[in-house]
């Protein structure tokens, strides 16, 4: 089959999901290792938003069909607002190899309007995303934001039960999967629940550093299952021809100070 | 590259010479010694061709407080932010279509805003990957203004140091 010839293979012969993101791909030594669940984490406007829509779009231009399912805002919204990419195509959603969803629309069409979700509703939820990445193929998915799902299921016990059944029914379809998870700027954890980090296969904290009075975007791998990587911080920069990388200099960091 | 202070327009007018009508390239020319306005004036003056030279202005901003926007110029509000630097490199060099010539003017400038330790890092990484990427890479050094800690970590990222005066 064409689609087994085109995995892309490491020197291991493990399969990578090649992010398109230069500098989080030499990072992450080739990419992320495929059907991987990854949280995107930090506090607001430090880029999650727009780093995951780059990583979809990579997939899309490449022929992965792609889906962003959008939870806090309407995706419309989103893309008008999201950095106007050189890449970006319209004809990526026409062929539906970019495809955009509310959950809202999603919890309708499943009559799912309410407050607090039961063990039953997260296995009907995590069956309908599964179906809708069979359907069309689905390689790579971000769900933007999880936090905001996990307000909706209360308990520690059903966010864990959400993360995994949907870690794996997405896995099983080959599906890469980028969770972005939103903590307040000071926080010390890595999620809002300490659940979410600790299921995830990989977690990539976005931050920023106050340094002399200027403030810089930072990225670090903290931890991705399957793969040896880097876990320096570095400083990034949000442009039109894709998020940038370059490593935070060392003997710049003031001491003490974040 | 060493050049003498009394040399620079000289030496401009050479590197622009052999580099960009010779061999068919584009410039990202790094400033951190005189605003990159002034240096269009030089280059005017010169009768260089500017429609291929990009400058990433890391000084106009502390020196005026401001910068005005000007076409093919991207600033930095510092000398002291090298990832700046690197990033706005980074960004032309994808922009840029071509063969690319970065010129950095100058190391000596640099060394006075920021300690060796971390300017020979970010010499390190800022060559290491324009070499990777194929770019050729000029480093100005001004004799007079230069130290012996800076000519050793010349020595360490360059292939080859052109002494101007020699040269000429
Ligand atoms: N159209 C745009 N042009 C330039 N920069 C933008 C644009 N849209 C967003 N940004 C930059 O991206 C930042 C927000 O990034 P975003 O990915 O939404 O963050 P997060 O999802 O972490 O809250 C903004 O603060 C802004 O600096
Ligand atoms: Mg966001």
């Amino acid at each position: 089959m064409p689609e087994a010839e085109e995995e892309e293979l490491n020197a291991a012969g493990e399969s990578r999901c090649i992010t398109g993101i230069d500098g989080l791909d030499r990072i992450l030594n080739g990419g992320i290792p495929r059907g991987n669940t990854v949280l995107i984490t930090g506090s607001c406007g430090t880029g999650k938003t727009t780093l995951s829509f780059e990583f979809l779009l990579h997939g899309a231009i490449h022929d992965e069909n792609s889906l962003f399912i959008s939870v806090t805002e309407n995706w419309e919204k989103l893309l008008k607002n999201v950095i106007p990419y050189d890449f970006f195509d319209d004809s990526l959603l026409k062929s539906k190899k970019l495809i955009m969803i509310d959950l809202g629309a999603i919890y309708s069409k499943l009559g799912l309007e309410k407050a607090e979700f039961t063990m039953e509703d997260i296995d009907i939820i995590v069956r309908a995303i599964g179906d809708i990445v069979r359907e069309w193929s689905i390689k790579r998915l971000v769900i933007d934001s999880i936090t905001s799902i996990c307000f909706q299921l209360k308990t520690k016990e059903k966010i864990r039960d959400f993360i995994l059944s949907l870690g794996k029914n997405l896995s099983e379809a080959g599906c890469t999967c980028i969770l972005v998870s939103e903590i307040s700027p000071g926080e010390q954890s890595y999620s809002m629940y300490g659940v979410e980090e600790a299921i995830a296969d990989g977690i990539v904290l976005m931050a920023n550093l106050q340094r002399r009075g200027d403030l810089l975007r930072t990225l670090q791998v903290v931890k991705m299952r399957g793969t040896m990587h880097s876990r320096a911080k570095y400083v990034l920069d949000l442009t039109s021809v894709g998020v940038l990388l370059v490593p935070l200099l060392k003997g710049g960091s003031v001491p003490g100070g974040i | 590259m060493v050049i003498k202070v009394d040399d620079y327009l000289d030496a401009m007018r050479g590197t622009m010479d052999a580099f960009l009508l010779e061999k068919d390239l584009s410039a990202i020319y790094i400033t951190s010694t005189i605003p990159s306005q002034s240096i269009k004036n030089v280059l005017t003056i010169l009768e260089i061709e500017m429609s291929r030279i990009y400058f990433v202005d890391c000084i106009s901003h502390i020196m005026m407080g401001t910068a005005v926007r000007s076409e093919h110029v991207s600033f930095v509000e510092s000398p002291t932010m090298l990832e700046n630097i690197m990033l706005k490199v980074e960004y032309l060099m994808r922009s840029i279509e071509g063969k690319k010539l970065v010129l950095l003017d100058s190391i000596n400038s640099l060394a006075i805003h920021n300690n060796t330790k971390i300017l020979s890092e970010f010499l390190h990484i800022l060559v290491n990957n324009l070499r990777a990427k194929e770019a050729y890479t000029l480093i100005l050094s001004v004799e007079e203004q230069s130290s012996e800690e800076i000519s050793n970590m010349l020595g360490l990222v360059c292939d080859e140091s052109l002494n101007f005066t020699e040269t000429k």
